[in-house]
């Protein structure tokens, strides 16, 4: 009789435990699944005037996460973005930045609304993006490929 | 003070601040000067006790909050920025225009590993994760933040202060360490914390003592904020100065809280707990308010579940004790023949938020709670009519620019 219990809760336990599993890995693996792709990577791009030939990925961060405002040179940062939710936005963040969307948002929203700092100044579309970069020196910004003779290039993460 | 001037008051601050908005927007300034705000709109039902307005009667929308803010950066190294806040919450706050921060943040050196600087003015207090944003919808992660930690009773208290901070952000390959520390004046002329300390309104005021408070946090980002771990800390001191026939001699509150934040911010989920220690002393106030110490304590632990870009869950459990060695109050309750469970919290909290787009986003939220600790004795004004157990439900709509 006891042996009988014994054997019986754990079965049974094991298998609704492996349900509920099941059930909560496909949650949690649909979106990563969903999300996986295999597109290159957006380039990193400043204007052409700028000497920075690379930038590290720490100053990177910074400089998206809007906390640093000068280029070696003197010059002003202008970081320039998408929208939050335009795919190039999300795969920049993602694939460059080793980031999320949301968090780079959240670190805005802080220097925003305690007046410790900006915003990056936002365009609509990648050819906005492409012009933002050509006109503005200190300007920062990536697209997804850098046109022929476009006045932008882009810059190496080591 | 009437109903309509208070909603009229958040209104009239977005309307003229988006008219300036646009007329600003074509000039050359315009690079270095940004305009933002917010008016955000909250339903609020309980079925007992009252949170914000009448709120378990018939009056739902006593929560109204708005703000514009304006930052100008005349060279790199400067920044000018302040923000108007007009806030309505049920009976503790009217939706009067106020100055939320006025600062001036000087940069004195910046290198990509590291940046140093001051900033003068009015500040919002660096406490915890989410002192600095605690009134925009759109950077709290819920309609309500942990009342255990952010609750609204003297909550000017908690949220800015005047004075000078010193800042600093070092950066290694995968890891950030940004530090504030300060000194200054905290706003403390307000009923609600004459209420939150006294219980009941005095003769005499609140005023800060002229020995300055001190603040300052601690975080550590790690991998562009995937892990973040934060310490803060304040000691605040209060004089309080007597009136005409006042029972209550001249006397000094200090109150010092400690916080220790951590976060985890992955792709779809986010976790975060905050635990905070308060520690208050009240010295000189006589025989009718003899000499006390106590230590309150609070905690909450919260996951954010993003299931897309546009919606996500949240589930939290939050607990307050008002003091840490009478944590159910009855020590309390057999002194002063109150409920012993206005000496505590504990609310179990579910929502969703969705983010229609970059302007506008609404919120559902349900808590359960035990404990009537952090609730605003303006709303409550009969303690007699408080309930142990009761439910909130809420909603949200907030729109920014």
């Amino acid at each position: 009789m006891s042996w009988g219990r014994i054997q019986r809760i754990p079965g049974c336990v094991d298998v609704k435990c492996l349900r509920v599993l099941a059930v909560l890995a496909l949650l949690i693996c649909a979106p990563i699944c969903a999300n996986a792709d295999s597109d290159q990577a957006p380039l990193v791009v400043v204007n052409q005037s700028n000497p920075q030939e690379s930038i590290s990925l720490g100053s990177l961060r910074t400089v998206f996460g809007m906390r640093l405002r000068t280029w070696p040179n003197g010059t002003p940062i202008k970081v320039v973005v998408l929208p939050d939710n335009k795919k190039l936005h999300i795969e920049f963040c993602k694939k460059v930045l080793g980031i999320f969307p949301h968090q780079l948002r959240w670190a805005w929203d802080r220097l925003v609304y305690s007046g410790t700092g900006q915003a990056p100044q936002q365009v609509s579309t990648e050819e906005q993006m492409l012009e933002a970069l050509e006109s503005t020196p200190g300007a920062i910004g990536y697209l997804s490929q850098v046109p022929d003779g476009a006045k932008v290039k882009s810059i190496r993460i080591r | 003070m009437t109903k309509r001037t208070s909603i009229c008051s958040p209104l009239a601050l977005i309307v003229s601040l988006t008219v300036s908005n646009s007329l600003w927007a074509d000039d050359a300034l315009n690079d270095s000067l940004q305009t933002h705000g917010f008016l955000t709109q909250s339903l609020i039902v309980t079925d007992h006790n009252n949170f914000f307005g009448k709120t378990s009667d018939n009056d739902h929308l006593g929560f109204t909050e708005a703000g514009v803010n304006v930052s100008y950066r005349p060279r790199n190294d400067l920044q000018l920025s302040g923000q108007l806040l007009s806030r309505r919450a049920g009976d503790t706050d009217g939706g009067k225009i106020r100055i939320d921060y006025a600062l001036i943040d000087k940069t004195f050196a910046e290198r990509p590993d590291r940046r140093i600087g001051a900033r003068i003015g009015r500040m919002l207090n660096p406490l915890g994760l989410y002192n600095e944003t605690r009134d925009v919808a759109f950077a709290r992660p819920s309609i309500f933040l942990p009342q255990s930690i952010y609750f609204d009773r003297n909550r000017d208290l908690a949220i800015s202060s005047d004075g000078v901070y010193f800042y600093g952000e070092n950066r290694r390959r995968r890891t950030e360490l940004l530090w504030q520390v300060g000194a200054g004046y905290p706003r403390v002329g307000n009923e609600e914390i004459e209420r939150s300390f006294f219980l009941t309104l005095q003769p005499g005021y609140l005023e800060s003592s002229s020995t300055p408070s001190y603040l300052g946090r601690v975080l550590l980002e790690i991998d562009g904020g995937r892990y973040v771990f934060g310490m803060s800390g304040a000691h605040v001191r209060i004089n309080y100065r007597p009136g005409g026939g006042d029972v209550l001699n001249e006397g000094l509150i200090s109150f010092a809280p400690m916080f220790l934040s951590a976060q985890y911010n992955g792709e779809f989920f986010e976790l975060t707990s905050e635990y905070a220690q308060r520690e208050f002393t009240f010295q000189g106030f006589g025989p009718f308010r003899p000499d006390q110490s106590f230590t309150s304590e609070s905690a909450y632990l919260q996951g954010v579940y993003r299931f897309n870009k546009s919606y996500d869950l949240l589930a939290r459990y939050d607990v307050l004790y008002v003091d840490q060695s009478d944590r159910h109050g009855k020590a309390y309750s057999a002194l002063t023949g109150l409920p012993a469970f206005t000496r505590f919290s504990r609310d179990a909290t579910l929502g969703v938020g969705w983010h229609v787009n970059h302007s506008l986003l609404l919120r559902l939220e349900y808590h359960s709670i035990i404990g009537t600790a952090w609730l605003d004795a303006s709303d409550n004004l009969v303690p007699s009519n408080l309930t142990r157990s009761w439910n909130m439900y809420a909603a949200l709509a907030s729109f920014r620019f």
